[in-house]
Order: structure tokens, then C-alpha cells, then sequence
């Protein structure tokens, strides 16, 4: 059973408009390479040059944000979802 | 009938919430498209005081998605919290309605918040919202985080000690490049989506039933129909705010004192010490062409900028992001 990643809007110009996209990882970090070998030049997007998450982003693993997990490392289950939700800085 | 009847028999609140409604204590910052409608939700619901912050003045394109400000508002170029507290006082007496013209800095952060019951986010940046988030764990008061942009909305509400806060969530302000509501806009819907969380957090907080806020980040997209409710988690013990205790924006350290601000074209120049405003206007009106002129403002026109100055030596330099551009034209003119 696959790992159903939810792209966000502002990104979906880079998934050719997939709201969802599946990949096999075992971790949160290889979720994002498998969903970078599908989509190339997404992962700049969520992560830093030194590969971390970037500061205005939040990852989620199911509903649990990897910050409070192991970040990348934090495993996957066969059927966990990854949502990708950058911070919104809007209000005007 | 009690013009509140209708909240009041809704059940959770009953007559015991409504007069703790009408105890609260509420402190806005910023009027905008979150913060004008949060403010029309804060007055009917009854709230006993309704203090409200915001730097700016109203302007025509401003119209299509904030609550409260008039056509007329605009060609007064009013400032913001001076059209919403005229407004209010007439959607509800009861409520005593406060509008502070100023820009919210650690300089009048504790001051503001003294006496406040919570801190409702109409900001529409993050460098404030850091501010907000250091005030608000360190005086261990509850605050709700709004935000809007495109068809998007989100909202979490903090309640220090309890729930995570921004900086657990987000660690650092994020570095500018993000979206915004002058890159890619926004619709009415998205910021009323964000103001119906917030509004539903905040008489939540308000009228007692805490134990029914959920730790949540709520997150949605109007146009697609997608929403997610995700967990906002518990504190974390790492984190700088409420785990260390570190307050780096209250204590001024993360403050800019000139700020390009939110993809406005505009830089934002605060002056350092006193300000003599009557000074400066005398210079303004021999070097530039005053368009506008209030009580609480000028206006003037200068090589290709606007200049809008308030009494209290605040400026907003429009058509421009260059900070030494809006620096030299005011060193120039005042």
C-alpha cells in the first residue's frame, strides 16, 4: 500500500495539477525524493539547500506535524499520508 | 427581546457565557480583511471592550474583501482603526470600542495588551505575528493566528502552556517570498473562511468552553473545497518561546525600523526618538504637493512617491521597496 502525498495549491504547477500523489517510502525524507524522481524541482520548494524543512512549510504525517516527530526520519506505514502545508502570512 | 438572544440560546454559550462575553477584553492588531470583519464579530457578539491597532489608512482597493470601511472612508483617507471605531460604535453601544492609530511594535506591545483577555491576529505579516506569539506565551495569555491568501484560509489558536505555539509550529520567521495578497491576491471568501475559525476559537476562549478548543491547525483552499484539520500538537519542550522562555521579538531584537512592507510597494520608516510633526508638515508643503490633509495625516506627492505621514513621525513611503529610496526622500522632506 502506497503513501498518498497531498500537494498544496501554490504547488501544483509542479505536479501538473495532481492535488495527490503516491509513492512506497519508508521515511518522510524518501517520501519527498520519490515525490522529487516523479515531479523534479518540487522538493526545492519544501526543503533548504541543506535539505531540511523549509521554515515556512509544515509536514504532516497523517494529522501529526514531523516537528513534533522525527522530522525527515519520521517513518511511514504502508497507508500514512503526507500533507504539505506552507504557512499562510496573508491578511491584508 | 435581548439583542443577543439567539447566542445565547445556543447551548454552549447560554446566559453564563454571554456575560462572560460581555466581561472580555479584546485586543486586535490589525484592521484589514481579518482584522475588520474579526472586529465586526467581536461587536455584535457583545464583547465588553474591543481595542483595535492598525497603522494604516483606508484605501479604494481595499473595499472588495474588508468588512466595515465605506467609499466614503477612502476619499477621507481615514486612518483604518479611526473608520472601524466609528463604525462600531454604531453597530453595538454596549461595546467600548478603542481604535489605536500606531504600528504594533514591542514598544507598545505590553502596554497594549495590559489588560486584554486575548489577542485576535489581523496582522497580515510575520514578523508581528512572532510579536504577538512572544507577548502572548510570556504574559500566558490566549491568542488565535488567522491568515488568508488566494482561495486559502488557516487559523490555530494558541493557548500558552497548553497548546503549541507559533514558534513551535514555525521556529523563525519565515524569510520574505512567500505568497501574498499583493502577488497572487485574494478573495473575500478565503478571508471570511479564516475569520469564521478564528471568530468560533475566540468565543470558544471567551465564554469558557476552552475544553472544547481542539488543538488544531485548520487549513483550507474555498476554491477546490479541500480543508484539513490537522493537530496543532502540545508545547514543545525544545521550543525557544514557550519551552526556553526566549522573547526575542517583545524585546526588540527582531524589530525593523524601516520595513518594505507586505509586496505593498511601500516601505514603512518609524522615527527614532520625538517627532515634530508640525515641522516637518511646514517642509512638506514647500517641497511637495500635499494631496490629502487630516487630523491624523498628510499626504504629499514627491519625485514619483507618496509620501503619507502620520502625527506621530510614522511614514509610509509608497511606490517604492528601495528602504534607502524612502529614507532619502524623507531625510529630504522632514
Amino acid at each position: 500500500m502506497a503513501n498518498l502525498i497531498r500537494i498544496p495549491t501554490p504547488l501544483r504547477n509542479l505536479t501538473k495539477n495532481e492535488a495527490e500523489v503516491n509513492v512506497e517510502a519508508g521515511t518522510v525524507g524518501a517520501a519527498l525524493e520519490a515525490l522529487e524522481k516523479k515531479h523534479g524541482g518540487i522538493k526545492a520548494r519544501i526543503c533548504d539547500e541543506n535539505g531540511n524543512v523549509r521554515r515556512f512549510v509544515n509536514v504532516y504525517v497523517n494529522d501529526e506535524d514531523i516537528r513534533f516527530m522525527q522530522n525527515l526520519e519520521t517513518p511511514l506505514k504502508p497507508g500514512d499520508s503526507i500533507s504539505i502545508v506552507p504557512a499562510i502570512a496573508g491578511g491584508c | 427581546m435581548s439583542r443577543y438572544s439567539r447566542q445565547v440560546l445556543f447551548d454552549p454559550i447560554g446566559p453564563q457565557g454571554q456575560a462572560a462575553l460581555g466581561a472580555s477584553r479584546v485586543l486586535l492588531v490589525g484592521c484589514g480583511a481579518l482584522g475588520s470583519h474579526l472586529a465586526e464579530f467581536c461587536a455584535r457578539a457583545g464583547v465588553g471592550t474591543l481595542t483595535i491597532v492598525d497603522r494604516d489608512i483606508v484605501e479604494p482597493g481595499n473595499l472588495q474583501r474588508q468588512g466595515l470601511f465605506t467609499e466614503a472612508d477612502a476619499a477621507r483617507a481615514l486612518p483604518k482603526a479611526v473608520a472601524a471605531e466609528a463604525h462600531l460604535r454604531a453597530i453595538n453601544t454596549d461595546v467600548q470600542v478603542t481604535g489605536v492609530v500606531e504600528d504594533f511594535t514591542f514598544r507598545n506591545a505590553e502596554w497594549l495588551a495590559k489588560d486584554a483577555s486575548i489577542i485576535l491576529d489581523g496582522t497580515d505579516n510575520f514578523e508581528t505575528r512572532f510579536l504577538i506569539n512572544d507577548l502572548a506565551v510570556k504574559t500566558g495569555k490566549p491568542w488565535v493566528y488567522a491568515g488568508c491568501v488566494s482561495s486559502r484560509a488557516t487559523c490555530m489558536p494558541v493557548t500558552p502552556g497548553r497548546s503549541a505555539c507559533l514558534r513551535c509550529m514555525l521556529e523563525d520567521q519565515p524569510a520574505a517570498g512567500g505568497e501574498n495578497c499583493d502577488t497572487v491576491g485574494v478573495i473575500m471568501p478565503a478571508v471570511l473562511q479564516a475569520v469564521a475559525w478564528a471568530s468560533v476559537v475566540t468565543l470558544k476562549i471567551l465564554t469558557g468552553n476552552e475544553s472544547a478548543l481542539f488543538k488544531k491547525m485548520y487549513v483550507s483552499d474555498l476554491w477546490t473545497g479541500e480543508r484539513q484539520i490537522l493537530e496543532a500538537g502540545t508545547p514543545r519542550a525544545d521550543c525557544p518561546c514557550c519551552g526556553k522562555r526566549e522573547f526575542p521579538w517583545l524585546e526588540g531584537n527582531r524589530a525593523s525600523r524601516a520595513a518594505v512592507l507586505c509586496g505593498r510597494d511601500s516601505v514603512q520608516i518609524t522615527p527614532e526618538g520625538t517627532f515634530d510633526f508640525e515641522a516637518a508638515r511646514s517642509n512638506i508643503r514647500k517641497a511637495a504637493k500635499i494631496t490629502t490633509e487630516n487630523e491624523y495625516l498628510i499626504r504629499a506627492e514627491y519625485e514619483g512617491l507618496t509620501l503619507t505621514l502620520y502625527r506621530t513621525g510614522r511614514a509610509l513611503v509608497h511606490g517604492t521597496q528601495d528602504e534607502a529610496r524612502a529614507r532619502a526622500m524623507m531625510g529630504r522632506l522632514t
